[in-house]
This record gives structure tokens, sequence and C-alpha cells, in this order.
């Protein structure tokens, strides 16, 4: 045919300017990689013998504790928002997404002040019931404490996955299987669950991955993982080559289970229409309505709640000495960069979705997912490979370190991955029938993205969109190591009066992350929703 | 979309010419991000009209930024809270020599660098603090005899990721070589209340919480926790007292460490960068450190703050501070071979 014919001329520009895209977001790694190279791995061994299986060993315990604690405040409030009736369900709806408002770094510093000796909890009890102060006075820097704190922050990754992944599941099925006599509990486990699997893993994916480059908090709590293993030969060793020796590790395990994923849930590649009837939701009953509320409140509670409180008291009480004046500077610096990094990250992720879709070629897809993993690298790691990437170019590009365009570029290449994910399970859901018809109806591929793709998959760009630009708000290692002279953003400012232990004059620059956060987030609660009621109907 | 996209593009090469050339400014890598800092440069810029451009990161990273810089990095200074960072850097080939001797008139002459390439702008020492209610003054000496077994299970101390301690560990071996150090190392880890975790300050906090009884800290912290506007930190300051270990008279007092500056090898603006560290030697400008920081003056005529003068004076380590430097992967293999997390 005509048309395809034109497809097919097309197509080699296309997979050339991914192939582009691509290897700019890799290049970094590469660099990293080709640093490597005969390295003196005297240090390397000696981490190996000494200190690794530690390391590693903390690294999976935490990460299966923050892992269990995020699943569970995630697929329980979502899967009683989507099938129960009851008072507070929109209100908690909304609230359940916003602890991804607040940075690790910042819900860890803030518990471990309000869980210290001298923070708000314990002198409460100490000053007027003393005598059970002494049952609240425990050390709290504890691996199991930063798990369950780390999954109040993380845990809203797996709930958006699976309020979208929920709706689209419907009815239907859920109804042939209570007919065969499965009980509601026995339909969640073998129905619901496998048939969201694979948005539910890409949820986890995100939350593990922050788990694994978290160094900050991880740190103060006394816990190594093996990003303390990169930032010990790195900080304390002095020896840079092995510290991205270890981050090339790191990243290349990362790949590993990433593509065994990819393997084992190709198999539950479900074709589920996804436009069945809407769900029934049930009346619960009084003693599982207590249940409900308690599955939803205890999220929003830990993790929203009273950290933004604490934060609040913390503002109140130095609001007569804060500069205001530089609050607008910082959250103007904040709000730009973060625009432009997320733009350009949308734009690059739409145009890769797209192309996968129009163009079924197996370089492109790998190339795809290729894209993604570079968020399994630590923050500051990304910045150092951009460093060595610009001092090693043939012409004078040593001058842009420190420039606007590195900071970005490192953003771009940072946070690849959050754009991509709500994407790609948007634009792999609708039927490629749309697009034979369209490319029988003579459309090109530009008139086939205008008129078809761009208005299907709209609540999914926005959502993208507005995830990578909360996320870029609160980055602060690649901003520490690669910005321009005199500029800060509000989590820079944040971490600089935390890490010297001035958290209350820390709050007012948290509180305004947290505030633009939570605007953007009930923005794409509403995105969400519409996008739910979308296939219900 | 077309028109979103011109507009990005032209905000960020607009962001490219942010790299001027005014030659009537100074810039810093700085790895100290205390308030008293933006308060000397706003007052170095009132006296002289010079800009201050400040970058502020982990000294590690700067380090990696001005290595692969190379000649055209733009910074003049490099600013650290330990002098192992500046030796590393020195080792790196990425600073140079001052060669006006006047930089280090206002400077104890104990204080400074014997190779002349960094200045000390303040230092502070590496602290016993003791419970006031559990632990009796003399029953405190030496660094050396936190490894007793008496303090077994009462010892508190942060990590050994941290450098004041990596510092402290290469003054030791510096001053009772590897072996012994070795030893005391694993004593001192046998004697922890708890795994290393948490700040200096969280230290202090868990003796007053009675979960420790003495610690190993900063001097400046135990100011900041008597300075700060909550009660309950005063109480927890006030729960512990400050002791200087080693100070008989046939001992070689407490260790002690810098935050200082150097001269980048290729320093663009080196004449302003010469200026700035003669304001920040000067008296007023030490002043201004002290009162802010409860850091010590390293101009002899400048008294510490008053919080720190009522814990008294004290013999400083005469160690050649290079050597926190030189003994540094020494000490981590220490720390890592006794467990010290």
């Amino acid at each position: 045919m005509e048309i395809n014919k034109k497809y097919r001329s097309n197509s080699r520009k296309f997979i050339l300017s991914t192939l582009i895209l691509s290897v700019l977001v890799i290049l970094p790694i590469v660099a990293l990689i080709i640093s490597t190279i005969n390295i003196d791995t005297s240090n390397f061994k000696y981490l190996w013998n000494n200190l690794l299986f530690d390391y590693s060993f903390d690294t999976i315990y935490l990460v299966l504790i923050t892992s269990f604690f995020s699943l569970i405040f995630g697929i329980l409030p979502a899967w009683y928002i989507s099938t129960n009736n009851f008072t507070g369900k929109n209100i908690y709806d909304i609230l359940l997404y916003l602890p991804l408002a607040i940075p690790v770094y910042i819900m860890a510093f803030t518990y471990s002040d309000v869980l210290s000796y001298t923070g708000p909890m314990q002198s409460f009890v100490r000053n007027h019931f003393p005598e059970y102060a002494s049952l609240l006075n425990q050390d709290y820097l504890q691996i199991e404490i930063l798990g369950i704190i780390m999954a109040l922050a993380l845990y809203p990754y797996i709930y958006t996955a699976c309020r979208l992944s929920f709706s689209l599941v419907g009815a239907n099925y859920i109804d042939l299987s209570r007919s065969l006599g499965m009980s509601r509990t026995k339909t969640f486990y073998k129905i619901v669950i496998p048939l969201s699997r694979v948005s539910i893993f890409s949820g986890l994916f995100l939350v593990i991955m922050e788990v694994l480059n978290e160094y900050g908090a991880v740190k103060y709590f006394g816990v190594n993982t093996f990003t303390s293993g990169i930032f010990r030969s790195w900080y304390s060793m002095q020896d840079v080559e092995t510290a991205s020796l270890l981050a090339v590790f790191l990243f290349f395990v990362v790949v590993i289970f990433f593509f065994l994923e990819r393997f084992f849930n190709s198999r539950y590649n479900f074709h589920y229409k996804p436009n069945t009837k809407k769900f029934k939701t049930e009346n619960p009953s009084s003693i599982k309505k207590t249940i409900i509320h308690f599955a939803c409140i205890i999220p929003v509670i830990f993790g929203f709640v009273i950290p933004t409180l604490f934060i609040l008291g913390n503002v109140i009480y130095e609001f007569e000495r804060i500069d205001f004046y530089k609050v607008v500077n910082l959250t103007s610096n904040t709000f730009i960069i973060s625009l432009i990094a997320s733009s350009i990250i949308i734009m690059i992720a739409v145009y890769f979705q797209f192309l996968k879709r129009i163009i079924k070629n197996k370089t492109l897809t790998f190339f795809n997912e290729a894209i993604s993993l570079t968020y399994a690298l630590p923050g500051a790691v990304i910045g150092l490979s951009l460093i060595i990437l610009f001092s090693s170019l043939p012409f004078k590009s040593e001058l842009l370190i420190g420039s606007f365009i590195v900071l970005v570029y490192a953003y771009v290449m940072r946070y690849m991955a959050v754009g991509i994910s709500p994407l790609k399970s948007s634009f792999e859901k609708h039927p490629s029938s749309y697009d034979d018809t369209a490319v029988n109806l003579g459309m090109g591929p530009f008139k086939l993205f205008k008129s078809i793709h761009l208005p299907i998959n709209k609540s999914a760009i926005a959502i993208a969109f507005l995830i990578t630009f909360v996320d870029i708000i609160k980055e602060l290692p690649i901003t520490l190591i690669l910005r321009p002279f005199n500029f800060d953003t509000l989590a820079v400012q944040t971490y600089e009066y935390a890490i010297e232990e001035m958290i209350p004059k820390s709050s007012i620059y948290s509180l305004t992350i947290v505030m633009m956060g939570t605007i953007l987030l009930i923005f794409l609660k509403k995105i969400i929703n519409k996008e739910i009621d979308v296939s219900k109907s | 979309m077309k028109k979103l996209f011109y507009i990005l593009f032209s905000l960020i090469l607009g962001s490219c010419s942010s790299v001027n050339k005014n030659t009537n400014e100074i810039n810093i890598y700085s790895q100290r991000h205390y308030n008293v800092d933006e308060i000397q440069y706003q007052n170095f810029e009132k006296l002289t009209g010079i800009k201050v451009n400040v970058t502020k990161a982990n000294a590690d990273e700067l380090i990696q930024r001005m290595k692969n810089e190379g000649e055209n990095s733009p910074a003049d200074l490099f600013i650290t809270v330990d002098v192992g960072k500046l030796w590393q850097g020195g080792e790196m080939g990425l600073f140079q020599k001052f060669q006006d001797e006047s930089v280090f008139a206002n400077i104890d002459p104990q204080l400074l660098d014997k190779n002349g390439y960094w200045v000390p702008v303040t230092y502070r020492s590496r602290v016993i603090v003791y419970s006031n209610q559990r632990v009796e003054k003399n029953e405190l000496s030496t660094y050396e005899d936190l490894s007793n077994e008496k303090w077994k299970g009462r010892l508190l101390v942060r990590s050994s990721s941290n450098a004041y301690n990596q510092a402290l560990m290469s003054s030791l071996v510096e001053n009772l070589g590897t072996e012994n150090t070795t030893k005391w190392s694993e004593g001192v880890v046998s004697n922890f209340a708890r795994d290393p975790k948490g700040s200096d300050r969280d230290q202090v906090k868990a003796i007053a919480a009675g979960q420790g009884d003495i610690a190993i800290v900063n001097s400046y912290y135990i100011g900041l926790l008597l300075s700060s506007s909550k009660d309950e930190e005063i109480n927890a300051g006030n729960a512990v007292s400050v002791f200087f270990p080693n100070q008989a008279d046939n001992e070689r007092g407490a260790h002690i460490n810098i935050s200082g500056l150097t001269l980048t090898k290729n320093a663009p603006n080196r004449e302003n960068a010469i200026k700035l560290i003669q304001y920040l030697t000067s008296i007023e400008a030490q002043k201004t450190y002290v009162s802010n920081s409860y850091e010590y003056s390293v101009n002899p005529d400048v008294k510490p703050d008053e919080i720190v003068q009522s814990w008294g004076e004290f013999k400083k380590d005469p160690v050649d501070l290079n050597s926190l430097g030189t003994n540094r992967s020494e000490a981590i293999r220490i720390f890592d071979k006794t467990g010290w997390k």
C-alpha cells in the first residue's frame, strides 16, 4: 500500500532520531563506564571483602521493609476506594497522593526530630505524664523505622498505579469471579492483583529505585546500603573510580532485575478490554467500614498530616525571622528549572512512546526501555557522570559544567523513567486498530499524533508531566553538585539548614516545596479521576 | 507545541549567558553552608564592591568538579571544614602556594600549613562530653582511655563516614601508630552504647535521654544547643559538660581540625581572592565567626564566644594538620577492620 510505504520511508528517520536522543540520555553512563576501565581494583576488592556483604544485606532488608509497607499503604486504600462507598472517600482520595509532595530526606529528618528525646512527643509526655516517659524514650534511628518512613513518602507511586489499574480491570471479571463462587477477598488476590501486576510493579520499581539511591536519610539512620558503599569509596577513601565502578555495578544489577521482570511479566500481558462497565461499589458493613477508614487514614496521617503540621509549627515559630524575598526568589528558581526540565522530559517521552506504537522495531523498543534505567543511579553519580562527560569532550565543553544546560541535562537523564512510566501504560492501552484505521484514512504520522494520540493520551501526558515536575522540585544531590554560582533551589536551602540541624529555619523552604507539590498533586488527582471515570463510562 | 519548544529553547540559551566575564568578582567552591558565611560575604561586598559568587556542595564533589574542569575552572577559592580535603586537593595538584605571606599575618602559627597551600579561617576541637548526672569529671582523661572497659555500653559517637571522626582517627594514627590505634578502635567499638548513627547533636541528646553516658562531638555543637531557641534543646545541652582530653602536662592536647581555604591553581580572580582571605582572617570577620558559629578564632587576638569561654582554655594537639589527610586511608581501614560502622 502507498501509505505504508510512506511510513516505512519515514521510519528510518524516526529511528535515527530516537537513537540520537537515547544516546544523549545514556552517554553520561557510557562516560562513567569508560572511566572505570583499567582502574586499580585494590579498593574494589577491599570493599568487596570487608563491607559489601553487610551493605548488600542492609540494602535488601531496607528494600523489603519499604516495599512491604509501600504496598500495604498503596494497594489497600486504592482497592477500598475503588470498590466501596463510604463517607470521606473523595477526601481520602486526594490526601492519599499528598505524601509525594514531601521529599524522603525531609520526611526522615522530620520524623527523627518528632520522635527524638527533645522532640514534641517525648517532651509532652515527660511534662504531663512523667510515669510513661520511659516507655517512649527509645532509640528511634533504626532500619525498620527508616523503612516505614520511606514507605510513607513513597507509597503514592503504588497508590497512583493501583487507582488507574483497578479502574481498568472493570467489573466484568469481578462479577464473573463472584458468580463462580469466589469470595471478594479471593477475587482480589486471584483476579485483581494479577491483572494489575504490571502497573503495581512499575510503581514498586520507582519505590525501589528511590530506596537504592537515597543517601542522606540512610546515613543519618546509621544504615549502610549499597549506595553508602559508593560514597564510602568516593568521600572516605577518596577513590572516585571505584565509586564509579560500584555505581556501574549497581546499575547493571538493576538492569538485570528490570529485564527479568519484563521477561516473567510478559506472560501476564493480558489483553483485557478496559472499557467494561463500572464497578459496583459496595456499601460496607460497619466493621468493614472501620477497617477501611483505618487503612486510609494511617498513611494520610503519618505520611502527610503529621510531617506537614510539624513543619508548619516550625514556620509559625520562626515567622518573624523569615526572609520572604529569599523564599520568593528560590521558589521562582525551583519553578522555572523544574518546568523546563519536565517539559523536555515529557516531549522526549511522548515522542518515544508514539514512535514505539507506529513503528514496531526491536532496537527502538530496547532503547525505549534503556532510557528509563538511568533512574537506578544515585543523583550524585549522575552529577559525576556529567562532569566526566563534559570534561572529556573535545571542544571546551568543561566550560558548560555549572551551567543551566548541564543541570537540565542531568534532570532529564535522572527523571526520564518517572515521565515514561504513566505514558507507557496509556499508550499501550489503546488498541492498535486505531492506528490502522487512521493510516487507511491516509493520515501521516504527524496528523495521526495530533488528532488521535495527543487527545486520547492527554490525561496520561498531564499525569506524567505533573509527577515529573513534583519530583524535580524535590531534587537535591544533582542540584548541589551541578548548579551554577549563586543558584539555590528550595530543596538545596532546606538541606543546608537541615544538615546543620537547624530544622526550624529550614521549615519555610520545605513547607514551600510541600505546598507547591500539594497544589500540583491536586491537579494530578483531578486528571486521574477524570481518566478513571472515562474508563468506567 | 512548537511555540512552547521555542520558548524553552530560548530560555535555555539565555541561561548560558550566566557565564559572565565581570572581573570585579570572586568565585568560591565551598563546603561550608553556615549562615555566618553569607554574612561575611555580604560584609566583604559592601566593603570592597567585589561580588562574591558561591557554589556550595560536598567537598569531594567539588574536588572532582575542579579536577575535571581543569584550567578552565571558574573557581578562585575552595573552602572546606576538614583539613584532610585541603591536603587531598593539594596532592591532586589543584591548588597553588601563597606567594604573598601577608595572608598568614593574623594567624596563630601552630595552625598554619607547613607547605603554604592553605589558610585556616576557624578551628574546632573534637571533645568528649559527659553526663552531669552519671559521670564524674575525674573519671575522664584521654582519647586513649575511651577504649577502657569501664565505658562498656556507655560511649556514643556518630558513624565513621563522618569526616570529623576520620580526622580524629588520622590524628591517632599519627600519634600512636597503626597497631595501637587499631587496638584502641577495637576497644572503643566494644564500648559503644549503640550502633553509630545520627549527628553530633543527636549524641548529646542521647546522653540527655540516658542512652549513653559520654560522647565524642565537635565543640561548637554544644554552643549551638545552648543557644537554641528551644527550651528542650537547651536542657539537653545543660545535661552535659565539655571535657578537653589529653590535657595533662605530659600529654599532647585535644584534637583539633580547621575550616580552611585555598587558592585554586588557575584562580582567574587571584587578587580579589587574596583580599577576601585577608578580610576573613581580620579581627572584624573573626569576631563574626566566633559569635555566630561557636568555633574558635585562628587569630590569637580574638576571644571565643562567652559560652565557649566558659569551658576554659585548652592545649591543642600540635600534630602537623596535613597528617589528618595523609593518614586518612589508614584511618578508614581501621574503622572497617574494627567494625566501626
